[in-house]
């Protein structure tokens, strides 16, 4: 499974930057759906997509589910080379986001409190409807901001 | 109303709220902001960042991150403005590196861009990519105010 994937000279993955845009179309139709039926199906869809998350934050963006099907549409439909690529750590970061929200949800589910548990849904739903119709990735600009907070640690200004 | 349907249609409001919002979010990114006209990069800020504006006439200081994927595009444009233009630098410099900086001028994302006159004020400042023929502008601007 590991064809086809690019590393930077530091071993770190590369990746097309249309992959994260795809993700999180198919995240917003999965929890659009989920948010409208509710029920039993929307918390067995929202927890297909905490899984989906968990795999790609945990494991990897080259192993997360909707980045597979990804790559399989750019082969099966010659989406052509990347117009720009980036390296997986901002993106995967914003799937960290996605995983500590939904995470919240299914608790908020798990205890009763379901609708807190949709208003956590809608979030998550918010967030990637901006990546996928804008571009806009709210996670990876929190990465960057991480990373500030980081280093001032370290106790570089 | 079916509540469905009721949330159905909030799903959609929100769809259409998430397209205005990132409309306007997108229109701000990389419009040169004019800045105040005391607003200056100090020297010890310009010597961290490796900038040394002696004899130039105009310059630039790019602030971005090792994953930042749009910085790449602002050091292109930058590349072309020195290239095109006599006594134009340029550095890029990692914010997380000069925190004091970033603070001091509240830049608050990355890519953030400002150019300086040779005396370190600030003629401009933008976040994310700015467009090459606005840079451009407000160098020309600057060298006609100074003719």
């Amino acid at each position: 499974m590991t064809q086809n994937l690019v590393t930077d000279t530091d071993g770190r993955l590369i990746i097309d930057v249309r992959g994260p845009r795809f993700g999180a179309a198919i995240t917003s139709t999965v929890l659009g759906v989920a948010l409208i039926v509710q029920g039993p199906v929307g918390v067995g869809l929202v927890a297909w997509q905490w899984l989906a998350f968990a795999i790609a934050t945990f494991a990897g963006l080259a192993w997360s589910p909707y980045g597979r099907l990804f790559r399989w549409v750019k082969r099966r439909f010659d989406l052509g080379p990347p117009p720009a690529t980036e390296p997986e750590g901002p993106p995967r970061f914003a799937q960290l986001c996605g995983f500590i929200v939904a995470s919240v949800a299914l608790v908020l589910f798990a205890v009763g409190a379901t609708t807190a548990g949709w208003i956590a849904v809608g979030v998550v739903l918010t967030l990637s409807l901006l990546l996928a119709l804008t571009g806009i990735c709210i996670g990876c600009e929190l990465y960057l901001v991480g990373q500030r907070l980081a280093s001032r640690r370290g106790g570089d200004a | 109303m079916d509540p469905i349907l009721l949330r159905a249609l909030l799903v959609v409001g929100l769809v259409a709220a998430v397209l205005i919002v990132g409309w306007l979010l997108k229109r701000r990114d990389g419009a040169v902001r004019e800045v105040d006209q005391d607003a200056r990069l100090h020297d010890d800020h310009l010597a961290a960042v490796g900038l040394d504006l002696t004899d130039a006439k105009a310059g630039a200081v790019l602030l971005g991150s090792p994953t930042c994927t749009p910085c790449d595009t602002v050091k292109d444009v930058l590349g072309q403005l020195e290239e095109e233009r006599e006594g134009f630098r340029w550095v890029y410099a990692d914010a997380g590196e000069h925190l004091r900086l970033a603070e001091e001028h509240r830049v608050m994302r990355v890519p953030t861009l400002f150019m300086v006159a040779p005396d370190g004020r600030i003629l401009a400042r933008t976040s994310g990519v700015p467009r090459h023929d606005e840079l451009r502008r407000v160098l020309d601007d600057d060298q006609g105010a100074a003719a």
